[in-house]
């Protein structure tokens, strides 16, 4: 190399593009170079031989000068790419990314130090920080979030596992009973018999079902109240006595205990029925023989109390809190006796809400009974005494008028014995079991009126409907959409398709035959 | 994880059992230039305060690390499994209050104490005139500094390559990073240890006490240093010419000389 192409090292030391300076072993400033002069606002007079480095540092620089720096400078020798502010002559502060070595001669040494300025370094390292920072609090919500995603998944999970153990109950004596029915193809008594077994299974199921729809009604918001000032008083005492046969049944003694004076409320008739009608059914079936369920009601702050006690198998103190979740159970499936999803209460929590109310269950622990509570706001009492009289029961008798009637329905079986329920109420019928069958059979058997699936495999059966009514000759057919599927916006979209009327699987054969009567107006 | 592995523990020399335990910043290497002096006479503890050096971050909790007390139970812990018989606790810096309240706590455990750059109190009280030399805002300043070296922790804090062919040992101790640790656990015992308040402990002392304090410390001023010394009855206390917070470091003979004269005096 060129020695004379190097410029005088005390000239290109003092102007190098970096701040430069040695200090004694006492932290003495004793050489500096003019660029780093330049940086704080010093002259090197001003420096040399009167600062230690440190003075240069605000407070928190200079503890970790003490704490990280020396220690290491000392063991080391040496330190690299150290950010500290060093303090300008006017007082603000320059971020410095530093370097130091140590020479160690005669038992003495220097410290070199090389210093960069590094405020841009620093803004762009903050905003790193910064946005770190931000990532971590929305890791830790989304972590959060997550949690709680999968906590209500399993709570879900084990629902469904639930919901299918409930379902299958009944499969059971179904099957039993068929069994039973072609061993015996003529016995009578036994046909009396499998009948009661196999209705009182359909309606296990079909309660289970209803209460299923309605808790997520409410959940939606799509369940409105019929509301009416009414006494509650005589609501409750015919629900006790419509659930006393059961109980009876059961084993079980059931009281009331009612006050004298009105109990008047605001409230929809049928949902107060179906809360208390509930809560006793529930209190019976977690209540063993000769136990006693207790249905009470007072006025308490302004509040009608409905109260339903038993000395049945009584609630853990650490479920009383969730026994009104839709998804909450006691056990699991296995272990329970006598089945149920606790969508019932969650229904009663809901419909107790819709009426402003509230409700609570105590209980004394595992095997001392549970008291279940409702609390309804009382009603001003009305001007004149509104409690009309129970509509009287509407029950349509078949009208065996031999309607035609065509049934649309890809499950073979439920076609097959629609048809032949509906040949045995009367009418003459038809089924097809798709939609292009169905379409056709329309068009050919032109029927009073047709029973459609929705779910057809080729056309589905709004489709249908839409084709049917495009056609002139359909004026004259009552068109009926037949679902599992029973809420508000399946209706709609019956009505739309151009269906008269829809109805819920299973279908209720009373309701039916009037709804025809009335469609086609005769 | 043993307890050897959770505080990396070495133990070296044979005789009478001396622990020491390093300050606010690095790790046991700290006492690399006394410990020889002692290994031929004592059997010598050394360890890393849980959250600093090679000690088991994974078991850096903060609720139990919140005040001194978490480190002084590990403490008394390590002694009652490592050591035999009672032992003497070097201390420096934070360490020297964290031995301080181990000791108050089990004093059968120990034959005596010895406080490097001890303080008692960091923060300044102007209520009854106690000087510790800083303020909060001093301190939030550190704790934003040690923020600023968190990116370059690994670079800023481990040894670069700077020449020096004149240390043959600095390649080995290239490798090392004495005062690496997780920069979160490190901001959080900056904190416990600089707003940390052992005044009302000194007095509690009953144990054999030496107060090593440096002429020129800026972290624990000679007057900290001669408030403990009377604060706690029957302390001795030694001035190290020095400049700085780490006499074991900067003036190691000083340091060791003052620790064997108080040990060899009390042998």
């Amino acid at each position: 190399m060129d020695q004379h192409a190097v410029p005088a090292p005390d000239a290109a030391w003092l102007r190098a593009p970096c701040g430069l300076l040695i200090a004694s072993s006492s932290g003495l400033i004793e050489r500096v170079n003019d660029t780093f002069c330049n940086w704080l606002g010093y002259r090197r007079d001003e420096l040399e031989g009167r600062e230690r480095f440190v003075d240069l540092m605000p407070m928190g620089a200079r503890l970790f000068h003490l704490t990280h720096w020396l220690p290491l400078l000392q063991m080391q020798g040496s330190i690299a790419e150290v950010q500290l502010d060093l303090v300008h002559r006017d007082g603000h502060r320059v971020p410095m990314l530093l370097n130091a070595l140590r020479r160690e001669a005669d038992g003495s040494f220097t410290d070199e130090i090389g210093a960069m300025v590094a405020t841009d370094r620093k803004k762009y390292e903050r905003e790193l920080i910064n946005a770190r920072q931000r990532a971590e609090t929305a890791e830790a919500g989304q972590r959060g979030l997550n949690e709680a995603l999968a906590r209500e998944d399993r709570r879900k999970d084990e629902f469904i596992a639930t919901l299918a153990h409930e379902l299958r109950n009944p499969l059971a004596p179904f099957a039993n009973v068929l069994e039973v029915l072609r061993q015996r193809p003529d016995d009578a008594a036994l046909w009396h018999w499998g009948q009661d077994v196999l209705q009182r299974q359909l309606d296990q199921l079909t309660h289970l079902v209803d209460d299923l729809l309605e808790v997520s009604r409410i959940s939606q918001g799509k369940l409105e109240l019929r509301r009416e000032v009414l006494d509650l008083a005589p609501l409750l005492t015919n629900v006790a006595e419509s659930v006393t046969p059961a109980t009876a049944a059961a084993g079980q003694t059931l009281s009331t205990v009612l006050p004298e004076r009105t109990l008047l409320v605001d409230g929809d008739r049928t949902r107060l029925t179906q809360i208390v009608c509930n809560l006793l059914t529930n209190a019976s079936k977690f209540t063993p023989e000769g136990g006693a369920v207790t249905l009470s009601a007072k006025v308490d702050a302004g509040c009608a109390v409905i109260e339903v006690a038993d000395t049945g198998a009584g609630i853990p103190p650490e479920h009383l809190e969730r026994i009104f979740d839709m998804f909450s159970q006691l056990t699991p499936p296995l272990e329970r006796s006598t089945g149920g999803l606790g969508i019932g209460l969650a229904l009663v929590k809901g419909l107790t809400e819709l009426h402003g109310g509230a409700v609570s269950a105590r209980s004394a622990g595992l095997g001392h009974g549970s008291v279940f509570q409702v609390r309804l706001p009382l009603a001003e009492p009305a001007g004149a005494a509104a409690s009309p009289a129970e509509p009287a029961g509407q029950v349509a008798a078949p009208r065996r008028q031999g309607w035609r009637l065509l049934v649309i329905d890809d499950n073979v079986d439920a076609a097959e014995t629609l048809v032949m329920a509906l040949e045995l109420l009367g009418h003459t019928v038809r089924s097809a079991h798709t939609g292009s069958a169905g379409l056709a059979a329309m068009e050919q058997f032109r029927p009073d009126c047709a029973l459609v699936d929705i779910g057809l495999p080729d056309i589905d059966g709004y489709e249908l409907a839409r084709r049917t009514r495009a056609a002139p000759w359909s004026t004259g057919i009552a068109m009926i959409a037949v679902t599992g599927w029973g809420q508000e916006t399946d209706k709609q979209a019956a009505a739309q398709a151009g269906f008269d009327a829809h109805f819920t699987k299973p279908i209720d054969f009373n309701r039916l035959d009037a709804a025809i009567g009335e469609m086609l107006g005769r | 994880m043993t307890l050897q592995q959770k505080h990396n523990i070495t133990v070296l020399g044979a005789g009478p059992a001396i622990i020491f335990a390093h300050g606010f910043g690095c790790d046991q290497n700290m006492w690399r230039y006394m410990v020889p002096a002692f290994t031929g006479s004592h059997t010598v503890i050394l360890y890393d305060l849980l959250g600093s050096g090679k000690s088991d971050l994974s078991a850096y909790d903060r609720s139990r690390y919140g005040t001194l007390h978490g480190h002084a139970d590990d403490l008394l812990q390590i002694v009652r499994e490592v050591a035999q018989g009672p032992v003497t606790v070097v201390g420096h810096s934070v360490s020297a209050t964290i031995a301080l309240l181990a000791t108050n706590r089990a004093p059968e455990l120990f034959s005596s104490q010895v406080m490097v750059g001890p303080s008692a109190c960091y923060i300044n009280d102007p209520e009854d005139g106690y000087r510790g030399g800083f303020t909060r805002a001093d301190i939030e300043d550190l704790l934003d500094t040690m923020e600023s070296n968190y990116l370059g922790w690994s670079s800023a804090m481990a040894p670069q390559i700077m020449g020096a062919p004149d240390r043959p040992d600095l390649r080995e101790e290239l490798t090392n990073s004495f005062c690496r640790t997780d920069p979160e656990i490190a901001k959080h015992f900056a904190r416990v240890t600089f707003l940390s308040d052992h005044r009302a402990d000194l007095a509690q002392s009953r144990l054999p006490t030496l107060i090593l304090q440096c002429t020129d410390d800026f972290v624990a001023p000679v007057e900290v240093g001669e408030y403990i010394h009377r604060a706690i009855p029957g302390s001795e206390y030694v001035l190290i010419e020095n400049t700085g917070h780490c006499p074991h470091l900067s003036a190691p003979d000083a340091s060791v000389n003052a620790i064997r004269r108080f040990v060899g005096g009390r042998a």
